[in-house]
């Protein structure tokens, strides 16, 4: 097991991202957590598992992924998860102050559930945390081709859904 | 609308904060399942325990696959079951012949045989000859006879 304070250390410097990953994923704050905690449970009884990964936070990423998508699987098919996330829809972001800004993030959220959840992963990832097409490829496990297709349909949804109130906001 | 500007007005947008409780709670419940897996590993594990973790290692990359195996040597073992035991009911259902039976039976075989002109035939229980005497002393006694 990695000391505790190496737990802890891994916990303060990914945590927040894997969260915002998989609350965007699955839209749920209750999977959010229950995947976080295997995720930590897993780091617990497998002491080496991060030290042979070149990259911590794509690696854990993965984790996260993979163990979303195996959620989504023992939940039925993804169209049907995808039908209830619809229904659900809690906010990935902060709550703003502005009202514009509050509207606009609503509004966000709203569309990001519509996308598939590849687009939605390829899209979480390339504007919230910033990843290369590279970088996205090794986590979710797909060329970077792919990762940049999907990463351009999904952003074209977006600005189609969004361009009007984007244009009251600008 | 412009692309990168879209993009950069995405990206401004704050993500929600992990609510600061989990940290500790995450954290305790890791460590304990390492305490609780780590006793666990210091008993003795059943063989059986062993068996299954060696067999779910093995079985866990095709679990369907395995499952259908299984499900055909379920169904071939039934089959097989099935029709031994009607083969069993079957015989069980056939009753035995009578020694009386039998000695009609011998009987008719022979008057069959006298009717057709062929020598009886030999009963199974008749005396052998006694194979300790020499041949040539069977010769002899014949000839006495």
């Amino acid at each position: 097991m990695p000391a505790e304070s190496d737990l802890q250390g891994v916990y303060d410097e990914h945590a927040q991202a894997l969260f915002a990953f998989l609350l965007n994923f699955t839209r749920s704050e209750e999977d959010a957590r229950d995947l976080l905690q295997e995720i930590f449970i897993r780091l617990a009884r497998q002491p080496g598992l991060l030290s042979g990964a070149r990259d911590p936070r794509a690696f854990l990423i993965r984790l996260a992924h993979n163990g979303a998508i195996d959620l989504m699987r023992r939940r039925g098919t993804r169209q049907k998860y995808h039908e209830q996330l619809a229904e659900e829809t809690p906010t990935i972001f902060a709550t703003g102050e502005n009202p514009d800004e509050a509207a606009f993030r609503e509004s966000l959220s709203r569309a990001l559930v519509e996308l598939p959840p590849e687009q939605r992963a390829v899209v979480h990832l390339k504007l919230w945390e910033n990843l290369t097409f590279d970088q996205i490829a090794e986590a979710l496990d797909l060329s970077p081709n792919t990762a940049a297709s999907r990463y351009r349909y999904g952003i074209d949804k977006l600005r189609e859904r969004l361009r009007p109130l984007y244009e009251e906001i600008k | 609308m412009n692309a990168g500007d879209f993009e950069k007005q995405l990206k401004r947008q704050a993500l929600r904060q992990i609510p600061s409780e989990w940290r500790a709670e995450i954290l305790q419940k890791a460590e304990a399942s390492t305490r609780n897996s780590k006793s666990a590993e210091t008993q003795n594990p059943s063989w059986l325990s062993t068996l299954i973790s060696h067999l779910s290692t093995i079985l866990w990359p095709h679990p369907k696959a395995w499952a259908g195996l299984a499900a055909v040597w379920i169904v071939i073992g039934s089959l097989q079951f099935a029709s031994s035991d009607h083969t069993n009911r079957l015989a069980a259902r056939v009753e035995r012949p009578s020694p009386e039976s039998f000695a009609i039976l011998r009987q008719q075989t022979r008057l069959l045989a006298e009717l057709l002109g062929q020598s009886p035939p030999k009963d199974a229980d008749r005396a052998k000859p006694n194979p300790s005497q020499p041949r040539s002393e069977q010769r002899t006694n014949t000839r006495i006879a």
